[in-house]
């Protein structure tokens, strides 16, 4: 019997939890790629790894030796 | 008289026998009728789920007019793509599990199967820090926004943050302080926006978020139906949610205030083992034991892309994108990392170098290198 409660309760939340998830607001999908787009477009400039910097301004790629004094 | 008596008391005897028995059986018809009612309300509630359910799906379909590689077929191709292990940091004496940098985007925390916390400096590749957890398998580590502690866990089922101190010689563990407590294995942390709060996920099935200073449980959140095997905070400018994936193949967008789940996904054929938000907050990545990487939009609430190929036929272990999120980065148990174009969905560039399964993958703060760690007891910084 209380497994059968326990399962009602269960089953009344995830009713609950759909309901909300239904009613929300959602937007086109080509609205939304192109705002990714945007984005990426915008930011490409500072990322280093799709605009590639010269290496002198990238601090792993100095190849620089480093001398551990122990 | 005797006799008389005595008849009168068998026959009240058969007759309180035959009472108990007719309410025996009343009781037991009442019990059935209110099961059969219960299981009525079940049954009920149940059509009621998947009436939702198949509703949410035509909602969610009606906004699908176009794929994302296809509004991308304008979008310039990226160049050559050349990267290589620029760093080895050895030291781990067993698999690597989990690392994250800091935010000097020089320091690096990995933990390990064997208990070890270690905390280095990337681009001298030395140890500024070791700690020894009283428990195997630390699963989770993460770097405080100051950089002055660090925060684990893993089969202890807590997450315990250790203060950072510039003394080497000080003993980390005596500083220790347990912030959390679950009741099954810690899967993931990460503090909020400050050093003040930490957002756990564990094997029980719940997220909670802690309050650092006094290891009170501030929020908690449920509605897995499985261990939650990863989590990701929003970029703050976006406000207060976070994504949680777990072995139940979801992924849960949530709010961080009201512990309320706001949207659901649930595409994945198997365990997700890595999300991560898209730098501008709008969309998150997933990387799941089913071998692809698929990208979610928070506003079209649905998935918009799959990075697959039918070459791929190992798990992704974790995922994260590159500064412009242009670029995708999975670490896979195949020991290879991919390199996915995010518009496009093609494949920039695979990389070897690991000897076994990568498990852990971060890019830097500042974008310009990512790190991976791995079951071969190294951590690779590439660039």
């Amino acid at each position: 019997m209380s497994n059968n409660m326990a399962k009602i309760a269960d089953a009344r939340k995830t009713v609950e939890q759909l309901k909300l998830e239904v009613n929300i607001e959602r937007m086109m999908v080509s609205k939304a790629a192109a705002d990714l787009m945007a984005y990426c477009e915008a930011h490409a400039k500072e990322d280093p790894l799709v605009t590639p910097v010269p290496s002198s301004e990238n601090p792993f790629r100095e190849k620089k030796l480093f001398c551990v004094i122990l | 008289m005797s006799e008389w008596c005595i008849c009168s008391v068998f026959a009240l005897q058969k007759v309180s026998i035959i009472i108990v028995i007719f309410a025996c059986v009343v009781c037991k018809y009442i019990i059935y009728l209110s099961e059969v009612q219960l299981n009525e309300t079940l049954a009920h509630l149940k059509t009621e789920s998947e009436t939702l359910k198949s509703k949410l799906e035509e909602e969610r379909a009606k906004l699908h007019d176009v794929e994302l590689h296809q509004v991308a077929e304008k979008v310039e191709g990226l160049g050559q793509f050349v990267m290589k292990t620029r760093r080895t940091l050895k030291g781990h004496g067993n698999k690597v599990l989990c690392m994250d940098w800091c935010k000097d985007k020089r320091r690096i925390v990995s933990s390990s199967q064997d208990g070890k916390v270690i905390v280095w400096d990337a681009f001298t590749t030395n140890k500024e820090h070791a700690v020894t957890m009283p428990c195997t398998w630390v699963m989770a580590c993460a770097y405080a926004p100051s950089g002055c502690a660090v925060a684990c866990g893993g089969l202890d089922n807590k997450c315990s943050v250790y203060p950072l101190s510039l003394d080497k010689n000080e003993n980390l563990a005596a500083k220790k302080k347990s912030v959390a407590m679950h009741t099954n294995y810690l899967s993931a942390c990460s503090f909020t926006n400050s050093d003040m709060q930490i957002l756990t996920s564990s094997g029980d099935g719940t997220c909670a978020l802690w309050d650092v200073e006094s290891g009170q449980l501030l929020q908690s959140f449920h509605g897995h139906a499985a261990d939650v095997l990863c989590l990701d905070l929003a970029p703050s400018e976006t406000g207060n949610t976070f994504v949680s994936g777990g072995c139940d193949k979801k992924a849960n967008v949530w709010d961080m205030r009201s512990g309320q789940c706001i949207q659901s996904f649930e595409t994945h054929e198997s365990d997700i083992n890595s999300v991560r938000y898209y730098p501008s907050g709008d969309a998150f990545a997933s990387g799941s034991d089913d071998a692809t990487c698929r990208l979610y939009d928070l506003r079209a609430d649905r998935e918009v892309a799959i990075y697959s190929k039918e070459s791929i036929i190992f798990g992704v272990s974790s995922v994260d994108f590159s500064l412009s999120g242009r670029l995708l980065f999975g670490g896979y148990n195949d020991y290879t990392i991919n390199v996915w174009d995010v518009l496009k969905g093609t494949r920039v560039s695979i990389l070897f170098g690991h000897e076994n399964r990568v498990s852990t993958l971060r890019v830097s703060p500042d974008g310009t290198a990512f790190c991976t760690g791995s079951w071969d007891h190294t951590l690779r910084i590439w660039a």
